[in-house]
């Protein structure tokens, strides 16, 4: 996930969070202490690395979840209060490393990897499969009456058509200036700014026609819209991947090869099912993590 | 930067956001007065109808305000995106303090005011034009200043359904983390919140100065 206002809307929790997860001490030497940021997502796949452990070593997960923000965990890991934490290439580059955002998902992956093992003696696992970056989202009738399938086909019908956007999209460095330009976008009129949840409704509602969400967000599955590939890359790769610490891998060897198998399982549409089924849903997040294994087999 | 110099650098935007929220406002307080008064009145004739008007209203107190925007995107007319959505919502909200404070005001006069005016052969209009309504003045002048003040806080998550407003920095400020942009928002509307209570606290001695018991303690309602 991009560093967002979702990192720092419950910056309050963030006091509350810091304290406990600064608060327990080291357990006995099979327990492992699995951290997540406080939003939805991360709450799966930090349910998913629990689930994913104590099926495949002997290791007794501890679920540090919902701590607040990027930045906590970070310190979390780095002061031994966290073993492991899932996290995106993204926000590793620019919130941690702090270096400026780059399109290529190998070339970020690599540096961010190259980067926390040298710096911080942290180990970044192989990309879970999804990437939560920006996604340009259409109506589903839409993308099939037009055949629409990337940004690019929608330059034709930009002049008609009515954008609607988040004011994280509208403000960002890597978000809605670079990107209308990059596509030599014009619309009909200003785009119409607003809440990001109420966009997938007015979309619904045909009030307009285009609008930028986040690619994993559980409303894209649950509505039938349709994401616009990004074909002339101009957002920044947010792969999901986890990062452990290296004196962890190397008290627990095992560990390796359980959270190794979690590699390139979770697609985009698999990440937005489970957000949707803890958010819209509201189902148990040990049930949506215990089905999506099975179904996966992992 | 300094707060400061933010301002000074952004006082067309800041100055414009103002005058679009002092709209929002305005736009959506006169809906409300416009219906809240004259159903505040039948409340009290028609003591039948209060439970009902006065639950609905409360209700609407309590629908989160993003959701009521979403319940109004699909509305034809009065909904979609944009300044009428929010208008719509700004005005069900300010409509309790006002119904309240009007049915309260009016159920307030003394009965003996009334038995008099009526022994003095004013008609029902009559007596509520130039006797119920000029001694519950001072209540529901409080009410109205109540909801306004309670509108121009509220107003700033029109900005949430694209009506504009001061609410465009604070939405703009969390996104971007910065405490100077959400403070270009927050104190505008803070001033404007004191300033309209001061100026209706104002038109309220002039309009109403207080007279009865019934209406201080009910201006406290």
């Amino acid at each position: 996930m991009k560093p967002s206002l979702m990192d720092r809307r419950n910056a309050l929790r963030l006091a509350a969070g810091s304290a406990l997860a600064l608060a327990g001490c080291r357990e006995p030497t099979n327990a492992i202490l699995v951290g997540s940021k406080n939003f939805t997502e991360q709450i799966v796949l930090g349910e998913l690395l629990a689930q994913q452990i104590e099926a495949h070593t002997s290791l007794r997960p501890d679920r540090r979840f919902d701590l607040g923000g990027t930045f906590l965990c970070h310190q979390a890991l780095l002061a031994g209060q966290l073993d492991l934490y899932p996290e995106y290439t993204g926000t590793a580059l620019t919130a941690i490393l702090k270096e400026p955002p780059a399109n290529d998902p190998a070339a970020v992956y690599q540096t961010v990897r190259n980067a926390y093992r040298t710096r911080f003696h942290l180990e970044v696992g192989p990309p879970l499969g999804f990437n939560n970056t920006f996604a340009i989202v259409v109506r589903g009738e839409d993308a099939r009456r037009l055949n629409l399938r990337a940004v690019s086909d929608i330059i034709p019908h930009a002049p008609q058509w009515r954008a609607g956007f988040g004011y994280e999209f509208m403000e960002r460095p890597d978000g809605y200036r670079g990107w209308a330009k990059t596509y030599g976008l014009a619309f009909h009129s200003e785009p119409r700014i607003m809440d990001l949840g109420l966009l997938y409704r007015a979309l619904q509602e045909k009030q307009v026609d285009v609008v930028a969400g986040n690619s994993t967000d559980g409303l894209i599955a649950a509505l039938g819209l349709v994401v616009l590939g990004d074909d002339r890359r101009y957002f920044p790769p947010y792969q999901a991947v986890t990062v452990v610490r290296e004196a962890t891998f190397d008290r627990h060897p095992d560990l390796r090869g359980a959270l190794d198998a979690l590699g390139g399982k979770i697609s985009d549409d698999d990440m937005r099912q489970m957000n949707y089924a803890l958010d819209g849903q509201h189902r148990d997040v040990t049930a949506i993590v215990r089905d999506f294994r099975a179904a996966h087999r992992l | 930067m300094t707060l400061w110099q933010f301002f000074v650098q952004q006082h067309t935007e800041i100055l414009s956001r103002t005058l679009e929220h002092l709209w929002l406002v305005a736009a959506a307080m006169s809906v409300a007065v416009l219906i809240g008064l004259p159903l505040g009145i039948a409340l009290v004739r028609r003591r039948n109808l209060r439970r009902w008007v006065l639950a609905a209203a409360n209700v609407i107190q309590t629908i989160p305000s993003l959701a009521l925007f979403g319940f109004l995107i699909p509305v034809p007319l009065l909904g979609g995106i944009g300044a009428s959505t929010a208008i719509v919502a700004l005005a069900l909200y300010a409509l309790l303090p006002i119904l309240r404070n009007t049915y309260t005001g009016l159920a307030g006069v003394d009965p003996a005011v009334l038995e008099s005016a009526r022994a003095m052969g004013m008609t029902p209009r009559q007596s509520l034009w130039q006797v119920e309504l000029p001694l519950s003045m001072g209540v529901i002048l409080a009410g109205v200043r109540t909801a306004t003040v309670i509108t121009i806080g509220v107003a700033t998550i029109a900005a949430a359904i694209g009506a504009g407003g001061l609410g465009v920095f604070i939405f703009r400020g969390v996104a971007m983390a910065s405490n100077a942009v959400i403070l270009a928002g927050a104190i505008p509307a803070a001033l404007l919140a004191v300033a309209a209570d001061l100026l209706l606290g104002l038109l309220e001695r002039r309009l109403a100065p207080p007279r009865t018991s019934s209406a201080a303690s009910a201006v406290s309602e």
